[in-house]
């Protein structure tokens, strides 16, 4: 299932098998060789991290400060969090932003397993053709769909709620259903086949077999989705851009600047405090993330 | 599970029904979505980019007006499209290829590994309007740190970067290409499934470093170069909300008067969502904005269509392909 | 199942069609003087910050008139939501908007409700207010807005900065105006600008071509407003007249300037910080620098117009804050009385006159002795009485007009288009426009 993982682990394996006292020249090679590597990765890193480290730097920074062109706080300003808070209404913003996350993924994760469990580990006539549908809306650009689903949302009266956000959610996501679709085909047949001996239906297979061993797959389409969610910015822009209350993260902090005349030292406060849970997230998650975009694809 | 076979015979209709019923059960939810928030808003997309619809009043039937606009009239379209085209003919080939090089840089290492993943996979997890912003700041061309360091370095006319018409999509490029620790991580899949053998034998053989890519390496990753192309030809084509967030940032306006600054400098950020956007929500244009977005519907899945076409002389799939 | 589909189709593509349903009729009217079970109103408006604090105020007082209304006022609400809302059947009671645009649009298809009606019923004075203002409150006969206080745009100058250069009199014409700029202007040794005395680049703070084009008298439409004029002579002197002041500067060298410049809607605004020594802004901003930096010396006069124009001095660009009633206002007797009352509420204009320092827009409030008049105010007040001084012309095209005509000045002035390709790039940009009347049916 997760190809990085496993081979990170059999590549010690593979060295204890040739175990051979080096030679002094060929010890040398080898470190040489190591410090080239790690120099050339260090360097990348830092052009990975260059960019966090002005962030941070600058949210700690004055304001009179960050308008200027020094590039290190002084004196450090904690209080610019704080102030964040003072601007704008975060936890709020942070409230609604967290039940579109979490209401999204909880229906994106029960309405999808069932769809690619019929995908995957049931026969039937046109399943293949249902698949290549799946497959093709995929591709479909959001903006076909946007404007009469605006008008629906209309209709409906939930403009100004957070429900056009939530409600599609619990009708099938295409990437969720062609994700677990591909993990479900990886387990073997005959699991499925003792349990239908003993009398199971396809509901009690799905809900005791498939998802049990499913489970990594499972949890990286509720991270994407909670993460996909937690970003978007589109959504919000055009569904409940009528009610300040109900503003995400995304939405309060594009304006952030612009509405409240703010300094770059709070819009990188700002910045930072609406990252956080992602990074806390990722370094909790970091296995399923990986193994999740590992299996999204292209392997089969 | 005795059955006679008379009875076996009576239950066998009864159960394909009950069979069917499950199987659409399990595919209600799809059903209904797709045929709720897919089938229908596509349709009726269509519907309206055949009429002029401001929002405020009924739809109007307009014929063909629109696309004639589009192609005869509209000399913004064409500014979108050249864009867009820039942004992906650039973009994507320097994603898939940095991706490749860091995925490539993070095998060689014996330890430490994990560490170097995690810092080039976290940025491309980070919300892209908190990006965009951090990204406007940093190259900022007055008081941003980039241009600060450059004019250290002896640059004395530093880029304007976001705020000039010839840097703003580089700019651009350079914050996507910050993010491509998704597409590695998959590369980084594919590099270390390369069977070792492969390497070993070319090895005896006396092959090159390219050598071995060329003729070893890059044939097992083709599938996922495959992927990140069509992903990212789709992609390339939504661009919009870092587009949009720069554009109102530069032009210091708000999201009120978002529609008249969105392209921001010159236009040179007017990717065609963005102006999709701007048609329909800032101008009243939903009509016209309707037949855009079937033109870019059109347009994405020609190019899906041209890509798996080519694909096949190109990309090896080990097992045979898609099952 | 296909029969399913297309009838599920029509259906939806039925229920998009009917969004906009519904009209008005007579409008809903209450008697001040009865008893009336007590009921909540609720305004949408522009205003954030320390305006939508000094805004909020005003409410007590229509409480106190009406006692039975509360008023419930929401900030920092543009157009797009407003719309969005107007869609959605979950219009506000009564709205307020910076966007004079799309009053065109408004009225035309009554998503903002036209007044006459009320007007009539009320017997309501319209002539309390300068002719002017019905220019960009009405349009095809359709009063679908009341005016709110307005804005004028003059020219703030540094007096401090003038002295230091030597300059006696602020410009009166646009040549003394690029004259006094290149004299205030403060190069940095490595060339760089440190002190700039005008920056004519559109999309600079409020210097666009709406404002540039009122001095220099650039027509945007034809006289019965079916066709832009974009294709005037004006606009081409316009455009020459910013490229000669960009060239002096160094186009890259303004361009970093610019990118450089401080919030608008802040202390950081060049202006204040003494960054730019001569800038084109309205009458709020003497509000700003009295909150900002209230030792700030500088003073206030109309936009210099072109040496051949020298008789129309003391005109400008005016146009503000307008209300109204939204379609599916819940309560449209309750929004009238106050719209109608905050349109004309002498002590309620002249209170946000004082504090948010707009120009108030009926004839009582403009002579109340309890306006408090700075010299540097005055100017506006004397900009928005002048006969000479207007907004462009309504239409229902929203603001595409100034994005059309917005880009070819901000091409020009960073050399994308050259002085052969300027007429063409505005005939462009006048047929860009040509085209959108059309389908807007004017």
């Amino acid at each position: 299932m997760l190809t990085a993982e496993r081979q990170m682990i059999r590549l010690p394996d593979g060295r204890s098998i040739a175990h051979r006292p080096l030679s002094p020249a060929e010890r040398r090679r080898r470190l040489l060789a190591s410090i080239g590597t790690h120099a050339m990765l260090i360097a990348t890193s830092v052009m990975f991290l260059l960019p966090m480290v002005f962030v941070i730097a600058t949210s700690l920074m004055t304001d009179h400060q960050s308008l200027t062109r020094e590039l290190w706080p002084r004196p450090f300003e904690w209080g610019n969090f704080a102030k964040v808070f003072a601007r704008i209404d975060l936890l709020r913003f942070t409230w609604n932003t967290t039940q579109i996350a979490v209401l999204s993924t909880v229906g994106v994760v029960v309405s999808s397993i069932p769809v690619a469990y019929a995908l995957s580990r049931m026969r039937w006539r046109g399943r293949q053709a249902a698949f290549l549908l799946v497959l093709a809306t995929l591709m479909l650009p959001f903006q076909v769909t946007v404007v009469p689903l605006y008008v629906i949302f209309v209709r409906l009266h939930w403009i100004g709620s957070l429900k056009p956000l939530i409600v599609p959610s619990f009708f099938g996501d295409a990437f969720s259903i062609f994700l677990l679709r591909q993990f479900f085909l990886t387990i073997p047949d005959e699991l499925s086949d003792a349990a239908r001996v003993d009398g199971a239906s396809e509901w009690q297979i799905m809900t005791r077999v498939i998802v049990p061993l499913a489970k990594p797959a499972i949890a990286a389409i509720a991270l994407f989705n909670f993460l996909y969610n937690w970003n978007d910015f589109f959504g919000p822009l055009l569904y409940i851009g009528t009610n300040k209350h109900l503003y995400t993260l995304s939405l309060a902090l594009s304006e952030f600047r612009t509405v409240h005349h703010v300094e770059w030292n709070l819009t990188m406060a700002a910045s930072l405090l609406f990252m956080l849970p992602v990074i806390v997230i990722f370094f909790l998650a970091q296995r399923v993330f990986v193994e999740g975009v590992t299996l999204t694809g292209v392997k089969g | 599970m005795r059955f006679t076979v008379g009875a076996e015979r009576r239950r066998r209709p009864r159960r394909n029904l009950k069979r069917r019923l499950t199987i659409l059960a399990f595919m209600s939810p799809w059903i209904v979505g797709f045929l709720g928030f897919i089938l229908y808003p596509m349709l009726a997309t269509l519907y309206f980019s055949f009429t002029k619809y401001d929002l405020l009043s009924n739809p109007i039937p307009y014929g063909i007006q629109n696309y004639v606009y589009m192609f005869t009239k509209d000399p913004d379209f064409w500014i979108a499209v050249r864009n867009t085209v820039w942004i992906i003919v650039w973009g994507v080939p320097l994603q898939i290829g940095l991706s490749i090089l860091t995925a490539w840089m993070l095998t060689k290492p014996k330890r430490g590994m994990k560490v170097y993943r995690t810092i080039f996979f976290m940025p491309s997890l980070a919300p892209p309007v908190a990006v965009a912003l951090a990204f406007l700041f940093i190259f900022n061309p007055e008081t941003g740190p980039i241009n600060v360091l450059l004019s250290h370095l002896g640059w004395h006319d530093p880029p304007l970067w976001f705020y000039g018409r010839q840097w703003s999509k580089p700019a651009m490029l350079i914050l996507g290409l910050w993010g491509i620790g998704s597409t590695m991580i998959i590369f980084l899949a594919g590099l270390l499934d390369v069977p070792r053998q492969l390497y070993e034998a070319a090895d005896i053989e006396g092959a090159s470093g390219w050598q071995k890519f060329r003729y070893v390496t890059w044939p097992s990753i083709t599938p996922v170069v495959f992927f990140s192309l069509v992903t990212g030809v789709i992609y390339g084509f939504q661009f919009f909300t870092q587009a949009y967030v720069s554009s109102i940032t530069v032009a210091g306006v708000t999201t009120t008067q978002a529609a008249t600054s969105v392209g921001s400098p010159n236009r040179s950020l007017l990717f065609y969502s963005v102006y999709l956007w701007q048609q329909g929500w800032g101008n009243f244009r939903m009509g016209y904005a309707s037949a855009l977005a079937w033109m870019l519907f059109m347009v994405t899945m020609v190019c899906t269509i041209l890509l798996v076409k080519t694909s096949k002389r190109w990309v090896h799939y080990a097992g045979g392909g898609f099952r | 199942m296909k029969r399913l589909l297309s009838a599920l189709a029509v259906l939806g593509l039925l229920a998009g069609a009917c969004t906009a349903g519904g009209g008005n009729e007579a409008p809903a009217t209450v008697n001040p003087s009865e008893s009336h079970e007590p009921v909540t109103i609720t305004i949408w408006g522009a205003w954030t910050g320390r305006e939508l604090r000094q805004f909020n105020a005003i409410f007590k007082d229509f409480t106190a008139k009406y006692p039975w209304i509360t008023v419930k006022s929401e900030g920092g609400i543009g157009d797009q939501k407003i719309i969005q809302a107007i869609n959605s059947g979950t219009a506000p009671d009564a709205v307020l908007s910076f966007g004079l645009d799309n009053v065109g649009k408004f009225c035309q298809t009554g998503a903002w409700q036209d007044l006459t009606p009320y007007i009539q019923q009320s017997n309501f004075d319209t002539s309390q207010f300068p002719e002017s203002v019905f220019q960009y409150t009405s349009y095809q006969g359709k009063q679908c807005a009341l005016p709110f206080l307005t804005d004028a745009y003059g020219l703030y100058y540094n007096k401090d900065l003038f002295q230091r250069a030597g300059i006696t009199e602020p410009p009166k014409t646009t040549s003394e105006l690029v004259a006094d700029a290149k004299k205030l202007t403060v190069f940095n040794p490595d060339g760089s600008i440190k002190v700039a005395g005008f920056v004519p680049w559109a999309g600079y703070y409020e210097t666009n071509a709406l404002t540039m084009s009122t001095p220099f008298g650039c027509p945007w439409y034809n006289a019965d407003g079916t066709r832009s004029a974009f294709t005037d002579p004006c606009w081409v002197d316009l455009a020459r007249w910013q490229k000669d002041l960009i060239d002096y500067y160094g186009e890259q060298n303004l361009a970093r300037f610019v990118a450089g410049q401080g919030n608008e809607w802040s202390a950081e605004n060049d202006f204040e910080t003494g960054r730019v020594a001569m800038n084109i802004d309205g009458e709020w901003r003497t509000a700003f620098i009295e909150n900002d930096v209230p030792n700030l010396n500088y003073g206030t006069v109309p936009l210099p117009v072109p040496d051949d124009r020298a008789s129309t001095y003391g005109m400008g660009q005016i146009g503000g804050t307008i209300i109204g009633i939204p379609k599916g206002s819940p309560h449209p007797a309750e929004a009238w009385l106050l719209v109608s009352w905050m349109a004309t509420d002498t002590k309620t204009l002249v209170y946000m006159a004082n504090n948010v320092r707009n120009v108030p827009t009926t004839f009582a409030s403009l002579e109340s002795p309890d306006l408090e008049v700075t010299p540097q105010f005055q100017t506006f007040l004397d900009i928005f009485k002048n006969p000479g001084s207007h907004y462009k012309p309504a239409t229902p095209i929203g603001d595409a007009d100034q994005t059309a005509i917005g880009n070819v000045l901000e091409d020009w002035q960073v050399g994308k288009i050259t002085e052969s390709g300027l007429s063409a790039a505005l005939q462009k940009a006048a047929a860009e426009v040509d085209n959108l009347l059309q389908e807007a049916g004017v």
